[in-house]
Order: C-alpha cells, then structure tokens, then sequence
C-alpha cells in the first residue's frame, strides 16, 4: 500500500517535471517577448536563462500591435477559422450522417474513398489545387483560404463513428411519430452528437487558426494575409537575428487566442485527441 | 453668370486633364524585411530594409506618375510566394531576386528581357561592372537590374587579436595565408585570449557551403562545372578538412547557427566571425554601442589561405515578369522608371555594406569614405559567382545538409562528399 503510494507521488512529480519542461519554451518565448531588442541582440540568457523578462519592456508588444495591419489580419485568421469550422462540421455531419444511417446505393464504395483520403498527404495536392484556384481567380480572397480544408475525411469519419453508435430505436421511434428524415438529422442527430461536434470544431479552428503553408501562397495580398502569414512578414532583417523580442511577441500574439480556445474547451481537446483525431 | 462659367470651365479642363494625371499603380516584391522606421529618408536610412524601401517611397511620392505598392513577404519563404504568384499569373510588377536565381527564372521564360530597353529608361548598362553584368545575363540577354554583389567577409574583433598578438605595425589584423598558419593564429588566440578564434554559421544557413566553395577556389577546383558534379575531388577535401580542423582543435564551435555566431562576436567570445557584406552597418552600430562587449571592429577580406585569391559573392537584382512587358506596356514603362531609380541610389544602397555594382559608384570619394569600406576594397576583386545553374537552390540544400552532416553528427568526410557528389550530379543533368 505504501509501496503503491510512493509510487503515485514518484508519477505525479514526473509529470509536474515533464510539464515544467515542456511550459520552458512557452515561458521563454514570452519573456524574450518583453525584453529589449538591443539586449537580446547579444543575449537571450541574460538573467535565469532569459526566462526571467529583466530589463522589462513592452516596446516588441506595441510594435507588433501598432502594425497598421495587424487587427485586419486577426481579423482574416478570424473569419477564415470560423468559417471553416463551420462549413466542416455542416459538411461533415450530414456526409457522417448518410455514411451511418442512409442505406443509398454505392455508399459500400463511397465511404472507403472518401477514407482513402486520410492517407493522402496534403503536400501532395498542393499544386493541382492552387493552379486550380489560380485558374479559377480566386487567390487573394477567403474562398480560396477557406475551401480547400472544407472537405475533410477525419471530420466524415469522426461523425460516421459517432452516428453509427446512436441506437437505431432513437431514429425509428422519431419516424413513428411523423418526423422526416431532415427533421430527425436537425432535431434529435444533431443535439446528440454535440460531444463529437465540439471536438470537431476545435480541432478543426486550432487547424485553421494555425495553417501557414497554404495562405502564404495563396494570400500574396497582405490585406488578405493571415495573422500567422503577417506578423511573419514583419521581420526586420535576414535571419531575424537583430529583432527577437519582435519575433517573439509575434508568437505570443498569434498564441493567445489558440491558448484561450485550449483552456476553454481543454477537456473536448483532450477527448478529440484520445480518440485519435488529432490531424 | 461669370462665375459660374469660370466654375464650368474650371471642371471642363479637371476632366480633360485628369487621364493626362492618372496614376500608373505597380506592385513590388521584396525580401530585406520591413522597415519599422515610417518615411524615413534615403539619408537617413540605415540597414537593409529601411534603405529600400525609402529608395522606393521616394520614387513613390516623385511626381512621375506611378504609385508603387510593396507587398510585403516573409524572407524565409520569398521564393515560393514568387514562384506561386508566377504560377497563379499574378506577379509583382517588379521584384528583387538573386543572381543565384536568375537561370531557374530566365530558362522558365519567366522574366522579361531587357536588354533592348534598358537605355531608355535611362539605365547606363555600360556602368555596370562586368561582374554585375554577368550576374543578370543568361544566354547574352539582360533579365534584371543589378543592385549590389554581396560577398563573405572576415569581421574581426581587434581587442583579441591584439591581446592574441595578431595585430601588425600598421594596426591591421594579421590574417592567414595557409592552412597551417590558420590554425596556428587559432591556437595562439585560445592560448592567449581563451577565446575561439572564428564564428560562423555552420549550422543553419548555407555559409558552410559558401566557405568550402571559397576554399576549393582558391586552389582552382570548382565544386560542379559544365553539368560535372566534382564535389568529393582532393581540393574539396582539403577545404572541408580545413574547416574541420578548426573544430577538432577547439577553436570554433559547428553548433552555432547564424544568430548565436553573430551574437558569439558581439558578446566578444569569437576573434573572426565569417559572415556576409550585409552586416557592416549593423557591427558599426553595435560597436559603437558601450554595451556591447565588440569595440574595435574592423572588417577585412576573406584570407587566401591557398594560392588564388577568392570569396563566393552573389547579386541582388531587380527583375520583371515577362508577363509585365508582353500584356502591359504601360506597366513595364513604369517598372523601368522605378529600376533606373534604384540604379541611380547605388551609391545609397551601399551604406547597408554591399559592394556598388556602378563603376561610378565604385571609385567615387563618397563611396570609399563609407565606413571601414577601405579595409575590405580588395573584395571586389576576388569575389566570385558559382556557375550558373538551373537547380542551384536544391544542389545548395543537398551541399548543406551533407557538410552539416561532416560537422555535426562526425560523418566521415570522404562518404559525405561522396555521397553529395552522387545527389548534385542527379540534380545537373
């Protein structure tokens, strides 16, 4: 008993340790964040490793702020984030809901295809989809940040699970008493899926919220930048070895709302992430 | 009644006037990062980024006609955002690149020639240095507007050479002449100063690449040459064992990447720091700076450490999309207004530290009184250019990641070299 005991504490001080460690970095980057470029110009360890913000300034902060762009493009990682959060879960749940529940004929085929698109990497579609887009003339505008990450299979598959494990006497007992299909999936699917719905949707804005690779190519516009893509495009010198307070306030800034939607809604990552939905 | 006529007559000639006025609206695209000092002036500029971009504000407030819109870009990732604006076909109207890139862009017919067109837009081709000429010409024609060679210079701390005893009557660093007597000054500096005696990016960036290169000239070998790869030939070996010996012997350090080198020799804990033109400006600062432990800073040229003298250098130029010229004249007129602007403020563009590409430029008094610009004169006449090559960017990244390779995880020099001459003759064919 003892034995097991000392055991638990031994665990829970590693995991404090192991959580300690892995905060540093966050730690670091936001007190980098608010000391002086000139001193982080030949030191970033000047006291307790640089984790320790002394001299203190705001200045890299307020410079990121004062950037005359910068609230449109928290703006434009907003609209964009939401947007596809919402498109995502809208599609995903009535493709989960035909998948699980609609006998329509070739869905034995339709279903692994539309699978088969979890083991195509991203990368790999990258340049049909932006010559397709470019053709198109959408470039430098939201559909074109938005709709490429609309369709997506771990979304499909993480509703199709879910709707499959409703029992089917909920749904029949609905039809008994007149609802049609529409109403069943709107009235009773919906309310009921709602734990895989959150999980979903923050995976999926976490996702938007964080993704460079695309908007970078796609938004050459900085009006159409997202905040990731923008404050990048502040740097001020080869290498960024001269501003790295600068830098830094960058990262904690394009963090902070991803940070907040985390403590928010921590348990729903977590369980997302368990069920081994991460993308 | 008169008024009113005078008032109509006054509208009438707005209206007749205005397309005379009408605004030509370009884009530009540029790394150097941004300038967070707002209308500063071209005097008044220092470093990279603010320089240019007041070179274009100015041109962008003249009255010519021509609104200029930078677009801004992230520097690590320019290329990608160029080539997919090519592929989308929404280029800038202009936009800064390398020499380095000029082969991969022109053999794609991606960028304007303008060899024809050059002189009347006022641009003197025949200032230029035969160098700078070079770097923007691919098969005889002229594709952009060269702004500065940039070459690898030695940036020397002069309190530790002198507590070293490396400093000579004449109060010039003594540098190396022979790989022996590199490490020779190495040893003497750890010996006396307990310091490492050079600081360079040998972990990041490819500065690593650019210093064998160097070597490997200046004992007449290139590293590829007419579509032959020639990376693991003697000369390259002994350049990479040069380098390594600097390692072994503890007088440098192949962690460090670009920022922890440069800060190693501001913090005064490195005697040379191998690092480009572009940063002259930047160590006159910090030097003069009582914070910062670098006081006495000088800046000489790359040693020849072999027989022939040489540093690898590379052009910054301006370019235009092909697209530009064929669909928009009145565009492309606009675009050459803005290049012969920046040719005219080379003198300008020199202050960051880059070597003036104008011949004028280059033996005027302004330009030799630029600071420390007299200690590293000779650069011009021992920089060099790889040869032209279409997959430059992608052999650069197989060169790196193998000489990295060498100096940080211990892999034998003579199968990295092998095995990088097998993958940069894949990317030569």
């Amino acid at each position: 008993m003892a034995g097991n005991r000392g055991a638990r504490r031994l665990l829970t001080i590693l995991l404090i340790a192991g959580a300690l460690l892995w905060l540093v970095p966050i730690v670091w980057m936001l007190s980098l964040a608010l000391q002086p470029n000139e001193l982080l110009a030949r030191t970033t360890s000047n006291v307790a490793w640089g984790l320790i913000p002394w001299p203190f300034t705001l200045d890299n902060l307020g410079y990121v702020l004062s950037q005359g762009l910068t609230p449109r493009w928290f703006l434009n990682s907003a609209i964009v984030a939401v947007s596809m959060t919402a498109l995502v879960l809208s599609l995903s749940a009535m493709a989960g809901y035909a998948f699980a529940r609609i006998p329509f004929p070739g869905r034995r085929v339709l279903y692994p295809l539309v699978l088969a698109g979890l083991v195509i990497p991203e990368q790999a579609v990258f340049i049909p989809l932006y010559t397709m887009f470019a053709d198109w003339g959408w470039h430098n505008g939201y559909a074109a940040l938005v709709a490429p990450r609309v369709a997506v299979p771990i979304g499909v598959f993480l509703m199709t699970q879910f709707f499959r494990g409703i029992p089917n006497y909920i749904e029949e007992a609905a039809t008994l008493d007149g609802a049609g299909r529409w109403t069943i999936f709107t009235r009773i699917m919906l309310p009921l899926s709602k734990p895989a719905m959150v999980t979903l949707a923050i995976l999926t804005f976490l996702y938007a919220w964080n993704d460079y690779l695309w908007p970078l190519v796609s938004a050459s516009r900085p009006e159409m930048f997202t905040i990731t893509l923008g404050l990048a495009s502040l740097q001020s010198n080869f290498a960024d070895s001269e501003g790295l307070g600068r830098v830094m306030a960058s990262g904690v800034l394009a963090s902070l709302p991803v940070v907040l939607l985390f403590l928010l809604f921590q348990r729903q990552v977590v369980r997302g992430i368990a069920m081994g939905s991460g993308k | 009644m008169r008024a009113i006529r005078l008032t109509l007559s006054l509208l009438l000639a707005a209206v007749l006037v205005a397309p005379a006025v009408a605004q030509t609206d370009i884009t530009l695209g540029r790394f150097f990062g941004a300038c967070d000092v707002p209308n500063v002036s071209i005097d008044d500029a220092v470093g990279e980024a603010c320089i240019i971009q007041a070179i274009i504000d100015d041109f962008d407030r003249s009255d010519n006609g021509v609104s200029v819109e930078t677009l801004p870009t992230d520097w690590g990732n320019y290329y990608d955002q160029i080539k997919a604006s090519y592929a989308a076909g929404t280029p800038p109207t202009v936009h800064v690149m390398h020499s380095l890139a000029i082969p991969e862009f022109a053999s794609l017919g991606a960028l304007a020639d303008l060899s024809d067109d050059l002189a009347a837009a006022g641009i003197d081709v025949s200032d230029w240095e035969s160098t700078a000429l070079d770097a923007v010409t691919y098969e005889g024609r002229i594709y952009g507007v060269p702004m500065d060679a940039h070459a690898n210079l030695w940036h020397v701390n002069m309190e530790i050479m002198a507590e070293a005893g490396l400093v000579a009557d004449d109060g010039t660093p003594l540098l190396p002449s022979s790989p022996e007597e590199l490490l020779e000054h190495a040893a003497q500096v750890s010996e006396l100063t307990g310091k490492n005696y050079l600081a360079a990016d040998f972990a990041q960036f490819p500065i690593g690449v650019r210093l064998v290169i160097t070597l490997a000239w200046q004992q007449g070998s290139e590293l590829f040459s007419g579509g032959v790869a020639n990376v693991n030939s003697p000369e390259a070996t002994r350049a990479v064992e040069t380098i390594v010996s600097l390692f072994e012997g503890g007088y440098a350090d192949a962690r460090l990447d670009y920022a922890d080198s440069q800060q190693s020799f501001l913090d005064g804990e490195a005697a040379i720091l191998v690092n480009g033109t572009w940063v002259v400006d930047f160590y006159v600062a910090q030097a003069a700076d009582p914070n910062v432990a670098l006081s006495e800073y000088y800046v000489a040229d790359f040693p020849t450490l072999f027989d022939t003298p040489a540093t690898w250098a590379n052009n910054h130029l301006w370019a235009i999309p092909v697209t530009v010229k064929s669909n928009d004249p009145e565009r492309y007129e606009a675009a050459l207004a803005l290049l012969a602007h920046i040719n005219d403020h080379n003198l300008a563009w020199s202050r960051t530290g880059h070597l003036a590409v104008r011949t004028s430029v280059l033996e005027s008094d302004a330009y030799a009184s630029l600071p420390h610009r007299d200690e590293y004169a000779g650069t011009v006449e021992i920089a060099r250019d790889i040869e032209p090559v279409v997959r430059y960017d992608a052999i650069q990244d197989v060169l790196n990641r193998e000489l990295q390779a060498i100096w940080l995880t211990g892999k034998p020099i003579e199968q990295a070299l092998s095995d990088a001459n097998d993958a940069v003759q894949d990317l030569l064919y």
